[in-house]
């Protein structure tokens, strides 16, 4: 079982009863195959497309969380490519360690964080440009410009 | 970066050299860049919805690709424009 996450976008000309429906089938057709719903979001509802899809510049999103089995991603998506009141879809795995909610600031301090939290003061370039000239001493002029370009990469 | 071409000048002084930039991300602790964040994506995209390099954009290099996938994927279900004109 991983977990996922699908945004799909109906039709915003499908009426509320219509729409309803559809989203039921959705997640009927998730638990028929062996997966379990965690939430259905639909608190962004009606938005505007940034591009228009067949013609319509809006839609209906709905966002929804599941846990579900491997080979379920792929029978839902077919089913969603056949209905045509859904405009497009996304599924997406959700790691671990990720978040299926917007992640913010608040959230506790990762592992891994430390090693690219430089905190960036004026005087740190001039102690990077310092070393290497040292080893680097015939091709000064061209060593200046090179491990310049170095540091800037490995961040 | 190509600024001081030929002379031997460690830092440029007066010079167009803009300070250091720092990956926004890595300064907000942020491990998964989330597309369905659309309004801190937008800031990584030019007016006409190109995604802006590293150079521009200061971002680490881990988090430039998370960004690149997020906006991509926004863009996949109309969240983000492909181009604006």
């Amino acid at each position: 079982m991983n977990r996922y996450e699908m945004i799909y976008i109906i039709d915003a000309g499908l009426e509320d009863s219509a729409r309803k429906e559809l989203v039921e089938k959705v997640s009927a057709l998730i638990e028929a195959n062996g997966g379990e719903i965690e939430k259905v979001d639909e608190t962004w509802g009606k938005r505007k497309l940034a591009y228009a899809i067949n013609y319509k510049t809006e839609g209906w999103y709905v966002l929804v969380t599941f846990k579900a089995p491997v080979e379920l991603p792929r029978e839902l998506e077919r089913n969603l490519q056949i209905n045509e009141n859904i405009l497009r879809y996304l599924v997406v795995k959700l790691e671990e360690k990720r978040s299926a909610v917007k992640p913010r600031a608040n959230r506790p301090a990762p592992v891994a964080a430390p090693a690219e939290y430089a905190p960036v003061s004026e005087d740190a370039p001039v102690a990077e440009e310092a070393a290497p000239a040292e080893e680097a001493a015939p091709a000064a002029e061209e060593a200046a410009p090179a491990e310049e370009a170095a540091p800037a990469d490995a961040e | 970066m190509s600024e001081d071409r030929g002379e031997r000048r460690p830092r440029p002084r007066g010079g167009r050299r803009p300070r250091r930039k720092v990956c926004s991300f890595c300064v907000d602790k942020i491990e998964y860049i989330d597309y369905k964040d659309i309004n801190r994506l937008r800031r990584f995209t030019n007016e006409r919805g190109k995604i802006l390099p590293r150079r521009m954009s200061g971002n680490c290099a881990k988090h430039q690709r998370q960004l690149s996938e997020a906006i991509k994927r926004a863009r996949a279900i109309a969240l983000m424009p492909y181009t604006v004109d």
